[in-house]
């Protein structure tokens, strides 16, 4: 890599660092985490820039974060797939502890963030990518690496699942 | 039953990832079903809920600083590998004339007022080294309570790590390094994309100094002396800033 490669990194791949950061906070559920993973992935993406054939430099990014982010789950068993809802309340959510969370700390804002907090993996990274990142079902395909009706079906089973999350919710409170 | 066929379409049609024939024979279904119409609706609260509550979050400025200190790190390092090398093959002989006769009288300014020995050169060529991949860092953490701690057992000091990312200086992390042939601790800090290799090592003089800056081959060195301890900043970044760091450094302990 010379300078130029550097320079072109900086301008193409950089400005989605916001993304980057937004879906490991959501997959990875801790500030901490997600910024060791975002760094991991930006020096991956920058290791394989070589590899970037110039399409869209935001899908070949969150690709990145995506699959560091599923590997650090693997490796800290952390992944709290199995949890039912009940429990979540006393996780702390992603969103939570920040600063302008906290002034907006809606109840209702709470009550989603649990809810998608409580929902596996595969289904929250799909919901991520769609609502919060607003990707095309296209895009979410190349980052999650499946066919476009997975992305679909998955996406469909992931809103029924949080609807029903929520109204177990509402009836607890 | 026609409702099997559009219920599966009913989040592309939300998501407008229909094409405008699809979308239409969805909506004409949608305006005489109303079960369907009801989980259309459904769904539609569903998303509105998620779009309006779910935040984007901001990468924080010490990731930011993070990941363009690595990159000056593996980028810049086969510039700044091939440089010293070029440069040797015709001053080499020539400064190390300059050393020999300079060295004493060197020395000598050096402990009369009572200032840290800098040994730039070998400071200078182990923050070259720091920046080729993978050397900079072995403990990467903008938390100064998770640096400190790992050189225990490590180095025979304890250097103070100072968290002085109010003022623009965020932790990277930290390394053990030879330099003058024993470990020492580095602490690195960045200043946007560039690097700041603390080295410390201990020192028989016991009284404080303020930090005292030099340069050498464009890089920039602070030197200062407090609680036993030497402390030597190393950067590419320029000279008032690099004492504004030092400065910070010194004043946070």
């Amino acid at each position: 890599m010379n300078q130029s490669d550097v320079a072109r990194f900086e301008r193409v791949v950089l400005p989605h660092l916001d993304d980057a950061y937004t879906l490991a906070r959501y997959l990875l559920r801790d500030e901490h985490d997600a910024q060791d993973v975002v760094q991991e992935a930006a020096l991956r993406a920058y290791r394989y820039f070589g590899g970037y054939s110039g399409g869209d430099a935001r899908s070949w990014l969150l690709a990145i974060v995506r699959n560091c982010s599923l590997t650090w789950l693997d490796r800290r068993k952390t992944d709290q797939r199995l949890v039912p809802f009940a429990d979540v309340e006393g996780l702390e959510i992603a969103g939570g502890r920040d600063a302008d969370a906290m002034a907006i700390e809606s109840s209702e804002r709470r009550r989603v963030e649990r809810a998608i907090a409580a929902l596996p993996v595969e289904f929250r990274e799909v919901l991520v990518l769609r609502e919060v990142e607003d990707m095309s079902y296209r895009e979410i395909s190349d980052v999650v690496g499946v066919p476009v009706g997975t992305v679909m079906s998955r996406l469909s089973r992931a809103r029924k699942r949080l609807a029903a999350l929520l109204v177990d919710a509402r009836e607890a409170s | 039953m026609p409702c099997d066929q559009f219920r599966d379409s009913l989040d592309a049609r939300l998501d407008g990832e229909l094409t405008p024939d699809e979308a239409r024979d969805v909506d004409q279904h949608l305006a005489t079903c109303p079960t369907c119409a009801a989980d259309y609706a459904r769904l539609s609260a569903t998303h509105q809920l998620l779009s309006e509550n779910l935040m984007r979050y901001r990468a924080p400025d010490v990731l930011k600083a993070r990941i363009r200190g690595a990159l000056v790190d593996t980028g810049d390092a086969g510039a700044l590998r091939v440089m010293p090398q070029r440069r040797s093959t015709w001053w080499r002989s020539l400064a190390a004339g300059i050393v020999i006769a300079g060295a004493s009288s060197a020395l000598t300014v050096a402990a009369m007022r009572g200032r840290p020995d800098a040994a730039p050169d070998e400071l200078l060529s182990s923050h070259l080294r720091s920046l080729q991949p993978g050397h900079l860092t072995d403990v990467v953490s903008t938390n100064q309570h998770n640096v400190k701690p790992w050189f225990n057992g490590r180095v025979d000091v304890s250097p103070a790590v100072p968290n002085i990312d109010s003022l623009g200086f965020p932790l990277v992390g930290g390394r053990t390094d030879y330099v003058r042939g024993r470990a020492v601790p580095v602490i690195v800090y960045a200043r946007r994309q560039h690097l700041i290799n603390v080295y410390v090592w201990p020192t028989s003089d016991d009284t404080p100094s303020a930090p005292h800056p030099s340069s050498r081959n464009g890089y920039h060195f602070v030197t200062w002396r407090a609680a036993g301890l030497e402390y030597h900043a190393v950067s590419d970044l320029n000279a008032a800033e690099l004492d504004t760091f030092a400065e910070s450094f010194a004043r946070a302990r």
